[in-house]
C-alpha cells in the first residue's frame, strides 16, 4: 500500500492548517462559548474558500475531492475547535445526499451547500418512522443528539420505512429542534422532534438499494468525526509540549523528567495510531474498498482511545495551570471528548471491528 | 495515497510468489529436523537458504554475488512481506542474515566479505552477535570486554551475555574495548571471533520459558587470540559498526511485529470462535483493540516505507517497535486470561504447528506471553524507546 499523502494533499493540509489557525484562534472559540459571537463570520470565510463543498462532485458545483481530503481538512478544523456547522455539513449531510439522492435532487441540494447552505444528518432509523401517504411520506419520531440539528438549514433524516430505510431531506422549519447542553458549548447538538412531518417524493430517497448507500455515508460521517477528535488531540499535545519545555521546576524544564517524557510519547503514539486509521478510512471510503466499514470503525475506536489518553495526560501534565478556565487547554479537551459518545462509542466500534473480523473466522456450520 | 503498490512492484511480488510455490521446503522436510537455536541450522534449512541465495531471492536488494538482484526498496519490502505472510524464514540464523552479514558487507574488506559475509549468506557458517555484557545492556557503549593489539593479533578478555545462538555459531561478531582511555563511544572496535578459538567458553542458559529453551549464552573470553585481520572497520571505530548493526535490526523490525499481530488476530480469533466467545462483550473489546492495533501498525509502517523511498527520514519509524511490541504483549496476555484455567497448561498449543514457522509462535499462550517480552526488552527496551522518541521526535530536553 502506498500510504503517504501526495503533494496536493500535503498542500491542502498546510493551507487548511494555516487558515484555520489564523481565522479560528482560541479567542473566537471563547467568544462563541460566551455567546458574543455566532461563528457566522468564520463560516462565511470557509464558504468563500469553497471548503464546505470539498466533496461535492464537480458536476454539482463542488470541489470534487475524496474522503481522504475530507479527513485531512476535518483534522485541521478539529485542531482549532471549529465552532461552525462544517463537520455536520461536510461529513454527514453531503455524503448522505451525494450517495442517496438522484441527480436532479442532488444537484439542487448540494448546490445550496456550495453557496453557503448548511445541513446535517440524523441516523435515526431506530427512532423515526416514515410511512407512505399519497404521493409523499410522513415522518414521526424523535432523533436524539443530532450534530448541528438546531442550526442546520437542511436535515437529512435516515428513517425506517417498514421494509427498509429511507433518507428524507427536511427543512429546519418543519422540525422542532431543541439544543441539548454539552460541556463543549462551541459544539451544537440537538434533539429533533418530527411530528407528522410531510416530505414530498422529490426529497425522499427510499429505493431498495438506499440502505447500502446510507451505510457508505455513515462510514464517512464516522471517519469525519474521528478526524476531528484527532485534530483536537493533536492541539493538546502541541500545547503540552510547549508547556513542558518551558515550565521549570527544580531548576530544569519538567520535560526533561522521564515520567513526563513517557506520558508525552504515549500521547504521540495514540495520535499517530488514530490519525493513520482516519487516513485509511478516508482511503477505503474513497476507493469503496471492502474494508470500508471496518476502517471507519477502527478510526472511531482509535480516536476514542486517543482522546481518552491525550486529554487525561494533557490535563495532568499541565498541573495546576491546566486546571484553569484561562488556559486554552480546556477548549481542546472539550472538543476532543465531545465526539466520543456520538455515532457509536469507541467500545461499540471496537466490538464492531472485532465482529467483522471474527465473522470471517466462524466455523462454516455456525454461519 | 492508494491501497496497492504500483504494477511493477506487484509484478515483482508475483514473480517471487511463483518461485516460492515451486521451491519452498515441504512440510515433511521442515519437520525432519527442528532448529534448536538461532544459530543451529539443519541441513535442509541450509539447502533452502542456499537456493534462495543462488536464485537472487535471499537479499533481493543486494547484487547477485551477494544473494540478490539489485531490487528497489519497495521490491525488497514486498519480498519481506510475502515471506512474512507465508511464515517462511529465509534463514534460520536470522541475526547472521539481517545484522552480521550486512555489517560485514558495509564495513568489511573484500577479503572479509569473501571469507565471512558470503558464507553466512550461503548458510555455510552461522554467526552470533556479541554486544550485551553483564554491565552493558541499554548502556551498550559502556561495554568492558578488552582487546589489546599485540603484534598481528588482538588478545581478548572479558564476558558477553545474551549472545543468542553462540553455542551453535561458528563465529561471533563481537564489540570490544580497544582504547580504555577514550570517551566510551570512541574506544570500541569490532572483531570477528571464531567460536573454536582457544580460551573462548560458551555457556548456554535457559530462558524464562524453561531450562531446556537454550538460545542465550554467556560467552567468556580468557586471553583469546584473534588475528588482527579480523578487525571489522577501523580500529576504535566500532561504534559506527554497532549503530549500523542496530540500524539494520530496527529497519526490519516492524514487519515482524506486524506479522505477529496478524498471527494474534488469526490464532486468537480461531480460539475465540472455537470457545463460543465471539459474542462476549469483554472479549470483543480486547480483540477489537487488537484488530485496531494490527491495522494501525501496518499503516504506520507503510507510511515509513513511502517516506524512506523518497529518502525522507520518517521520525515515526521510532514508534513502530515500541507500539508493535507493546500491542502484541497486551493482546497475548488478554488471550491467555480469556482461556481461563485452560491457559495454565504450558503444553496446550495456541495454533496448529506450522512447519516453517518458529515454534514459539504456535506454542502455548503462556509461552507466547513470556516471549512477548523479547519485543519490549531486546533491541532497546520500551523505556529507552520512549526516551529516544521524546528527545528526537518531540524535542524534549535530555
Amino acid at each position: 500500500m502506498d500510504f503517504e499523502l501526495d503533494d496536493e494533499q500535503v498542500e491542502l493540509q498546510r493551507v487548511v492548517r494555516d487558515i484555520a489557525t489564523r481565522e479560528c484562534p482560541p479567542a473566537l472559540v471563547r467568544a462563541v462559548v460566551a455567546g458574543d459571537d455566532d461563528a457566522a463570520g468564520l463560516w462565511k470565510t470557509l464558504v468563500e474558500l469553497d471548503w464546505p463543498a470539498l466533496t461535492v462532485p464537480a458536476d454539482d458545483g463542488g470541489m470534487g475531492m475524496s474522503a481522504v481530503e475530507l479527513v485531512i481538512a476535518l483534522e485541521e478544523l478539529g485542531r482549532v475547535a471549529d465552532p461552525t456547522p462544517f463537520l455536520a455539513t461536510t461529513s454527514q449531510y453531503v455524503p448522505l445526499v451525494r450517495a442517496c439522492a438522484p441527480a436532479g435532487a442532488r444537484r439542487e441540494l448540494l448546490g445550496a451547500v456550495c453557496s453557503g447552505g448548511t445541513g446535517t444528518a440524523a441516523f435515526a432509523a431506530d427512532a423515526v418512522r416514515a410511512r407512505r401517504d399519497g404521493d409523499g411520506w410522513v415522518l414521526a419520531g424523535v432523533a436524539r443528539h443530532v450534530v448541528d440539528g438546531d442550526r442546520a438549514d437542511e436535515l437529512a433524516v435516515v428513517a425506517s420505512t417498514g421494509d427498509g430505510e429511507g433518507v428524507f431531506v427536511v427543512p429546519a422549519a418543519a422540525v422542532e429542534a431543541t439544543r441539548t447542553p454539552t460541556f463543549d458549548a462551541a459544539f451544537h447538538l440537538a434533539d429533533l422532534t418530527l411530528d407528522e412531518v410531510r416530505v414530498g417524493d422529490e426529497r425522499a430517497f427510499a429505493r431498495p438499494a438506499v440502505a447500502a448507500e446510507v451505510g457508505r455515508a455513515r462510514d464517512e460521517a464516522v471517519a469525519g468525526l474521528a478526524a476531528e477528535m484527532v485534530g483536537a488531540s493533536q492541539r493538546i499535545l502541541e500545547l503540552v509540549l510547549e508547556h513542558v519545555k518551558e515550565r521549570k521546576q527544580f531548576g530544569v524544564p519538567i520535560g526533561s523528567f522521564q515520567a513526563v517524557k513517557h506520558m508525552a510519547v504515549d500521547m504521540y503514539v495514540a495520535i499517530e495510531r488514530a490519525r493513520a486509521l482516519c487516513h485509511f478510512a478516508g482511503l477505503a471510503i474513497a476507493e469503496d474498498d471492502t474494508r470500508r466499514g471496518l476502517a471507519a470503525s477502527m478510526a472511531k475506536a482509535a480516536a476514542g482511545d486517543c482522546q481518552r489518553l491525550v486529554t487525561r495526560h494533557g490535563v495532568q501534565l499541565f498541573g495546576g495551570l491546566g486546571f484553569t478556565w484561562e488556559n486554552d487547554l480546556q477548549i481542546y479537551v472539550r472538543r476532543a471528548k465531545v465526539g466520543e459518545p456520538l455515532l457509536g462509542t469507541s467500545s461499540e466500534h471496537r466490538a464492531r471491528a472485532a465482529r467483522r473480523v471474527l465473522a470471517g473466522r466462524r466455523p462454516t456450520e455456525a454461519v | 495515497m492508494r491501497l496497492r503498490f504500483d504494477e511493477q512492484t506487484e509484478a515483482f511480488r508475483h514473480e517471487f510468489a511463483v518461485w516460492l510455490d515451486a521451491h519452498a521446503p515441504d512440510d515433511a522436510t521442515a519437520l525432519s529436523e527442528r532448529p534448536r537455536s538461532t544459530a543451529h541450522v539443519p541441513d535442509w534449512a541450509r539447502d533452502w537458504q542456499r537456493s534462495l541465495f543462488d536464485a537472487g531471492w535471499l537479499v533481493p536488494g543486494n547484487p547477485p554475488e551477494h544473494g540478490g538482484r539489485n531490487a528497489s526498496l519497495l521490491e525488497v519490502f514486498v519480498h519481506q512481506e510475502e515471506l512474512s505472510r507465508r511464515h517462511i524464514y529465509p534463514s534460520y540464523n536470522p541475526q547472521g542474515l539481517t545484522i552480521i552479514a550486512p555489517s560485514l558487507l558495509a564495513f568489511g574488506t573484500e577479503e572479509q566479505k569473501r571469507r565471512w559475509a558470503v558464507p553466512i549468506l550461503r548458510a555455510e557458517i552461522t554467526a552470533a552477535l556479541g554486544m550485551s555484557e553483564p554491565d552493558a545492556g541499554s548502556d551498550l557503549a559502556g561495554l568492558r570486554t578488552r582487546a589489546v593489539l599485540d603484534g598481528d593479533r588482538f588478545v581478548v578478555n572479558g564476558q558477553k551475555v545474551w549472545t543468542s545462538g553462540a553455542h551453535d555459531a561458528d563465529i561471533i561478531l563481537a564489540f570490544v574495548r580497544t582504547d580504555p582511555d577514550a570517551p566510551k563511544h570512541k574506544g570500541l572496535s569490532c572483531l570477528v571471533i571464531p567460536t573454536d578459538s582457544p580460551g573462548l567458553t560458551r555457556r548456554p542458559f535457559g530462558s524464562i520459558v524453561g531450562p531446556d529453551d537454550l538460545d542465550f549464552n554467556e560467552v567468556f573470553f580468557d586471553d583469546v587470540a584473534v588475528p588482527a585481520g579480523n578487525l571489522i572497520g577501523e580500529l576504535h571505530q566500532g561504534w559506527q559498526v554497532a549503530t549500523g548493526s542496530l540500524g539494520h535490526e530496527r529497519a526490519m523490525l516492524w514487519l515482524g511485529f506486524a506479522s505477529r499481530l496478524d498471527d494474534l488476530v488469526r490464532h486468537g480469533g480461531d480460539e475465540i470462535v472455537a470457545r463460543g466467545l465471539a459474542d462476549d462483550p469483554l472479549v470483543l473489546d480486547w480483540f477489537g483493540n487488537l484488530v485496531v492495533d494490527a491495522h494501525a501498525l501496518r499503516l504506520l509502517g507503510y507510511r515509513t516505507l513511502a517516506k524512506a523511498r523518497r529518502g525522507v527520514e520518517a521520525t515515526e519509524q521510532s514508534i513502530l517497535k515500541l507500539f508493535g511490541s507493546e500491542a502484541a504483549q497486551a493482546a497475548t496476555l488478554a488471550m491467555l486470561e480469556t482461556l481461563g484455567a485452560d491457559g495454565l497448561d504450558p503444553d496446550r498449543r495456541s495454533a496448529p504447528l506450522d512447519p516453517l514457522h518458529e515454534e514459539g509462535f504456535t506454542a502455548s499462550w503462556w509461552e507466547r506471553y513470556l516471549r512477548s517480552f523479547a519485543g519490549t526488552i531486546a533491541g532497546g527496551t520500551s523505556q529507552i524507546q520512549r526516551n529516544i522518541i521524546a528527545e528526537r521526535v518531540l524535542g524534549l530536553p535530555r
